[in-house]
């Protein structure tokens, strides 16, 4: 297919990490942190990581909308699914993410009616389809997946539909990212940029990167070639003494991302004054919630949340793997007692999460090092 | 383009296998998917993915598209139409 078999040929993948190697200065050690949960994933799939120097180090950073979502969030979801004629509907890998007693997915085991759906417009067709039903869609996702929201709101709005609402757990790139560069534990030389959130917002929204904290960022694709490219891209940034947003992806992402979608998201959303995200505690001005405009579909308005805040389980360790302070693989329960089938933390649910992807792919890599 | 599958699934992909391009799940709610537009239309079209299997997706932010355009969805919303 156009745009993606060319982008993983494996020759071209080794000539790269050739460059790379040219690039670097051999007594220093690189830290890099990929913020979206795709790139994680591609990079453990593709044994990319395998490809790079030892003294080029990948972290990992928070930009998996599953991961992100706290315990208490899962509760009030729960809390709305167990109403009497409610249909709730969430993403797939939603489901099975635990809260502080159970998960959705348990909810539905009890007779709770909770629907898996891929899209937002998904859960509108069924408010359409069962008119004396509460039908409320669980939202969750960076500003990729919050226009799907905003647009499937605007056509309830336009349509009359009064029995659909949505619980809104949207949240933006920017701010814990700003938490991350100012936290102590954590030194970075540079970012690779999250290629699909910048389809939306562009590229601007990162210049305060290499502005005002002196690090390189280049907004990258997805495929093996585009994330090896955006590595030798900072390195050069890096060596020659550059800092600047570079977008290594222009074949998607358009320097000012998408006007239309950012326009039905400012008519449709809000800033929440703070949030609570898993692993990074309350970041100020990092959600989304329903405009006064929309207030009519919010569902926790509609529903009575418990609203809680339930602290993570004490064995488990994704706020110290989402901020990239540990590797997946050095969390105490890793593999043991969090595995995707029975996961404790977030980031062993969604295929994005570090632990997951490393599970599924990075530690046969390990095993055989140990061997 | 050839045998498509001839079902469409309304408004994303909820019907379909698990298991799309790249190993993502397609139920993920953050996996973009590459489509390609084969029966244009507002505000939703009809969209192929990789496996050659038919899609319903929005397409007012990405609007106009045509035949052959390939966009990037997410949650079954088009957010871009690529360059070719």
């Amino acid at each position: 297919m156009k745009f993606v078999d060319e982008y993983r040929d494996a020759e071209l993948g080794q000539v790269l990490a050739g460059e790379i190697l040219a690039e670097l200065d051999p007594g220093r050690h690189y830290k890099l942190m990929e913020i979206c949960g795709g790139h994680t994933h591609s990079i453990y799939k593709y044994g990319i990581d395998d490809l790079l120097p030892a003294n080029v180090e990948l972290v990992h950073g928070p930009g998996c909308p599953v991961c992100v979502i706290p315990m208490g969030r899962v509760d009030d979801g729960i809390a709305v699914a167990h109403n009497d004629g409610v249909i709730f509907t969430c993403f797939g890998d939603m489901l099975r993410v635990p809260g502080s007693e159970y998960t959705l997915l348990d909810a539905k085991a009890q007779g709770a009616d909770v629907r898996m759906v891929y899209s937002p417009l998904d859960a509108l067709r069924i408010a359409r389809e069962n008119p004396e039903r509460e039908v409320v869609f669980f939202a969750i996702g960076f500003e990729t997946t919050a226009p799907s929201t905003a647009l499937t709101l605007k056509r309830a709005k336009a349509e009359g539909i009064t029995n659909f609402s949505c619980v809104c757990n949207h949240v933006t790139i920017v701010p814990p990212m700003r938490a991350l560069l100012e936290s102590p534990d954590l030194r970075l030389d540079g970012f690779i940029g999250p290629g699909h959130v910048c389809t939306v917002v562009g590229a601007r929204p990162f210049q305060f990167i290499p502005a005002d904290y002196g690090r390189p960022v280049v907004i990258s694709g997805f495929e093996p070639l585009d994330i090896l490219q955006s590595i030798l891209m900072i390195l050069r940034q890096l060596r020659a003494g550059r800092c600047e947003v570079e977008n290594q992806y222009p074949r998607v992402v358009p320097q000012e991302g998408n006007l239309r979608a950012l326009e039905v998201m400012a008519e449709v959303f809000e800033l929440r004054p703070h949030f609570e995200w898993r692993g990074l505690g309350f970041i100020s001005q990092s959600a989304l919630r329903l405009s006064e405009a929309y207030r009519e579909f919010d569902a926790e308005e509609r529903f009575e949340v418990p609203g809680v805040r339930v602290a993570d389980p004490k064995a488990c360790q994704c706020g110290e793997v989402l901020k990239g302070v540990i590797k997946p693989w050095e969390c105490k329960v890793f593999g043991t007692a969090c595995t995707p089938e029975h996961a404790i933390g977030t980031c062993m649910v969604s295929p994005e999460g570090a632990c997951a992807a490393y599970y599924n792919f990075g530690r046969f890599a390990r095993e055989r090092e140990a061997v | 383009m050839s045998e498509l599958d001839s079902s469409v699934h309304p408004a994303g992909a909820s019907g379909a296998a698990c298991e799309a391009q790249d190993g993502h799940c397609i139920t993920c709610s953050d996996a973009g998917i590459t489509m390609l537009v084969v029966e244009p239309g507002g505000p939703s079209s009809v969209c192929a993915d990789e496996d050659r299997q038919l899609h319903e997706v929005a397409v007012e932010l990405v609007a106009p598209v045509q035949i052959g355009d390939q966009v990037l969805v997410h949650a079954g919303v088009a957010i871009r139409r690529l360059a070719v």
